[in-house]
């Protein structure tokens, strides 16, 4: 387990095209982020990766439905394109499948559109400190994933290979448990407890990843 | 039954003397005289000349006993040997040759050894053959019922005699062993397909017949009369055997042409009792008397056969023409027989004693036959019946396919109404709730009052989805998010908290007064959070059998103290006044609504909300 790397917001791009919540996402980032920081504000999908290519952002803070395409989509390309960009999903509620599907296709976080700013606040904060937030839903729905049994050298591509330590965190998430209540029981610390949620995401992204090749390889995409 | 006439006997013993040729001589000339049963020596007078072969009632009929049979001849050359050959001795003999005895069966006297149609053969030579003359004296024990008699004699070339020899031992007896065995094997094997299956009686009464057949052509391999102390018994046990093995034999036929005649059957079962149990009793009348009840026997089992043939011939079926054929076959062979004995046909002769096995074998294969078109019916049947099954089943799972794809519409239905009754429960009253409450608020209500209202109406609908997707409803579950969310909130705000709860698992109070419990319990976490300036926040959730308690007990100032501080300061965020006070008139509404006692208690040390609620069992 690697101590959490913070994330310099110096440069943040929001993919959003709702103008409210442009603004509502732009205030709640000057106020995590400061003053000094770039904020680019994308409407489309097309814009964003112009902006991109112009400048790599730190962060990035991207909406799922989008004029022309799917948020998702864009997340994935940065993870080629522009690999040293954090993208975080912003959702509407009960979407978890939509969430799950961005953390697979690589990003760090999410954002839920119907919680209160000092929410948003908080969850911003987590990542810039180089954590990350989880809801009990979600750990729910990722806990569901993992087989109950030991899983066979098959089955290695296919399922998000956990540890029995992350596998405790996510049922204390899921049982809504505090991070101070897990952290306690743990006997970590919160920021390690925050470290560890983002590390369960990005095994979520290499088994996606590793799932990707295996299935190309079946397909005889690959040599 | 062809083997009870004598016919074929006589056929084949006239064969033998057929087959003479220059090198063999055929003696029918000598002389004989009867003595007492133990004589050991003939006696010097009473001898006359008979003509051989003989058979001794022609001339001394009723007599029972001894009767010496004297031949001589010259002998030119004795240096090399000759054959001697016998036709048969009828039953027992003894054969002396110049006075030495050659050859002595083993019983002389009752029970007499029965070699009533085997030939005797034997090479002499020097000294026992003399140059000169040479006399052969055969001394034969009989009874006057059963054809007691001395066959003709060859003498000459050994090898043609040998061979003459071989041929008749092979036809009366070898092929009657044959026929005997193969005749044990069908009637067992048929036996036991009657045995494990009782209703196909068709077999068991083949079986019998066959059995019966069997025990009847032991006349002709048997030496002795064992197990019968008495040659009269044994010829009587042989005979009602014949009897039985007509009875059996007819009901055979009716049972393969599933016919039923019981009284006749009763009749003929009766008598063929009568003739078995008659044995040991009357054997002296049931031997000597065979004829009696052997004749109509004969006629009888005639009068079956052709009545099975013509039945047969009329109904054109297969297997009933091979049966038929298999009954003709003896009624031929009587009919052949007669003619091998008038014409002195040899070659014929062989055929017809091959041909009982072959009736026997036909039989068989009829049995076998109607036993594979059994089977055929049989799998016929399950092949109808996997079809039959196969299609009850598909139909079946068609049926419940559909009934499956209806349930599911139904259940689906079911879902949809339940979210339906869900908004409206729980959204749709916090919706009115809010209409009513912007109608009577002043023109000019603040901004952030309104934003405060909508929030409210969001956190609603929130729960509401929340509640919705969660499988189980129970307040478990219900208050994780929500326990989730205050704790961050919390721990931001630096304030601790406990959470107690206990006996929520599976309790359902329906969407409106989940939604109101909720609500309720956020919005005093909510106050704590905003106003109270607590340290510790304990929170409490107890359900018991008939009472649900929550208790929110923080050691903060109490939100009026904040909410005055608020409004003194004079610069207090509109929202958070808003929550000071429609918060606590929210709270109130809600747990009127839930029909709770609900109270805040509040002291230097803190503050706690108190509600308790009954529940319906």
């Amino acid at each position: 387990m690697v101590e959490p790397e913070p994330i310099q917001l110096t440069s943040i791009l929001i993919v959003e095209d709702d103008s409210a919540m442009q603004a509502r996402l732009r205030a709640l980032m000057r106020e995590v982020a400061g003053p000094e920081a770039r904020i680019v504000i994308a409407p489309d999908l097309a814009t964003a990766r112009a902006s991109l290519c112009e400048q790599r952002s730190t962060l990035a803070l991207v909406d799922v439905r989008l004029p022309d395409g799917n948020g998702i989509e864009l997340i994935r390309h940065m993870q080629q394109e522009s690999p040293d960009t954090q993208a975080v999903i912003v959702s509407a509620f009960a979407e978890e499948e939509t969430i799950l599907a961005a953390l697979r296709a690589g990003a760090i976080g999410y954002l839920l559109k119907d919680r209160e700013d000092i929410e948003l606040v908080l969850s911003l904060r987590s990542l810039q400190r180089g954590g990350a937030s989880i809801d009990p839903m979600i750990a729910r729905r990722i806990l569901d994933m993992v087989p109950t049994t030991m899983p066979s050298p098959l089955d290695t591509a296919s399922v998000p290979q956990l540890s029995p330590r992350e596998l405790e965190i996510l049922q204390w998430v899921a049982q809504g448990l505090s991070n101070r209540d897990i952290a306690a029981r743990a006997s970590l610390s919160r920021l390690t407890i925050e470290g560890y949620t983002k590390n369960i995401y990005r095994k979520l992204a290499v088994r996606s990843r590793t799932a990707a090749v295996h299935e190309a390889r079946t397909l005889g995409l690959l040599e | 039954m062809i083997r009870l006439l004598c016919a074929l006997v006589l056929g084949l013993l006239a064969n033998l003397a057929c087959a003479a040729t220059p090198d063999v001589v055929t003696i029918d000339h000598a002389e004989a005289v009867r003595s007492d049963w133990n004589a050991t020596q003939p006696p010097a007078a009473g001898w006359v000349p008979v003509k051989l072969m003989d058979e001794w009632n022609s001339h001394w009929p009723g007599y029972s006993g001894v009767v010496w049979y004297r031949i001589r001849w010259n002998q030119a050359d004795t240096a090399a040997p000759i054959g001697l050959l016998l036709d048969y001795t009828c039953m027992a003999a003894e054969i002396r040759l110049n006075g030495s005895v050659i050859d002595r069966d083993a019983s002389l006297v009752e029970p007499l050894s029965r070699k009533w149609h085997v030939p005797r053969y034997f090479v002499v030579q020097a000294p026992l053959l003399k140059q000169g003359q040479n006399e052969l004296l055969v001394r034969v024990s009989g009874l006057s019922e059963y054809a007691p008699g001395f066959g003709a004699v060859s003498m000459g070339d050994p090898a043609t005699l040998q061979a003459g020899f071989n041929d008749a031992v092979f036809i009366r007896r070898d092929m009657q062993v044959l026929d005997f065995a193969i005749g044990i094997v069908m009637a067992s094997l048929f036996g036991l397909f009657w045995l494990l299956r009782r209703q196909d009686t068709t077999y068991g009464w083949y079986a019998l017949s066959g059995l019966f057949g069997g025990l009847y052509g032991s006349n002709y391999i048997a030496n002795s009369t064992w197990p019968f102390p008495t040659t009269n018994m044994w010829q009587s046990f042989i005979a009602a055997c014949f009897v039985a093995m007509v009875v059996a034999h007819s009901i055979f036929l009716l049972r393969y042409c599933n016919r039923r005649w019981p009284r006749i059957e009763r009749t003929a079962l009766s008598c063929a009792v009568l003739a078995l149990v008659l044995v040991p009793i009357i054997p002296d009348w049931m031997g000597p008397q065979r004829n009696t009840y052997l004749l109509p026997a004969i006629v009888f089992v005639y009068a079956v056969n052709l009545a099975f043939i013509v039945y047969a011939l009329r109904n054109r079926r297969s297997d009933y023409l091979v049966l038929a054929a298999c009954v003709s076959v003896p009624l031929a062979m009587s009919v052949h027989d007669l003619a091998v004995y008038l014409c002195w046909m040899k070659a014929s002769t062989f055929l017809g004693a091959l041909l009982s096995p072959l009736t026997i074998l036909g039989m068989g294969f009829v049995l076998a036959y109607r036993f594979a078109n059994t089977m055929k019916r049989v799998e016929g049947f399950n092949a109808e019946l996997t079809h039959e099954v196969h299609a009850a089943t598909s139909q079946l799972a068609q049926t419940m396919s559909q009934q499956h794809a209806l349930e599911l519409a139904h259940s689906r239905a079911g879902e949809r109404l339940q979210l339906v009754r869900d908004l409206h429960d729980g959204f749709g009253g916090t919706l009115v709730g809010t209409i009513a409450e912007l109608k009577q608020a002043p023109d000019d209500m603040p901004k952030a009052r309104v934003i405060g209202i909508l929030s409210e109406m969001r956190e609603d609908l929130r729960l509401v989805i929340d509640s919705t997707a969660r499988e189980h409803a129970d307040l478990a579950e219900l208050v994780i998010p929500l326990r989730h969310r205050a704790s961050r909130l919390l721990e931001a705000a630096d304030i601790e908290d406990h959470w107690t709860l206990e006996g929520l698992e599976g309790v359902d109070l329906g969407t409106a007064r989940n939604l109101d419990l909720l609500r309720l319990l956020q919005e005093a976490l909510t106050n704590v959070f905003k106003h109270s300036r607590a340290r510790h926040v304990e929170v409490t959730l107890e359900c018991t059998a008939d009472s649900l308690r929550m208790q929110v007990r923080d050691d903060g100032i109490g939100i009026a103290v904040a909410v005055l501080n608020n409004r003194t300061a004079g610069q207090a965020e509109p929202q958070k006044t808003r929550e000071g006070g429609t918060g606590m008139t929210s709270m109130r509404t809600r747990a009127q609504r839930l029909g709770a006692v609900f109270d805040i208690v509040r002291s230097e040390h803190g503050t706690a909300i108190n509600l308790l609620m009954p529940l319906m069992a």
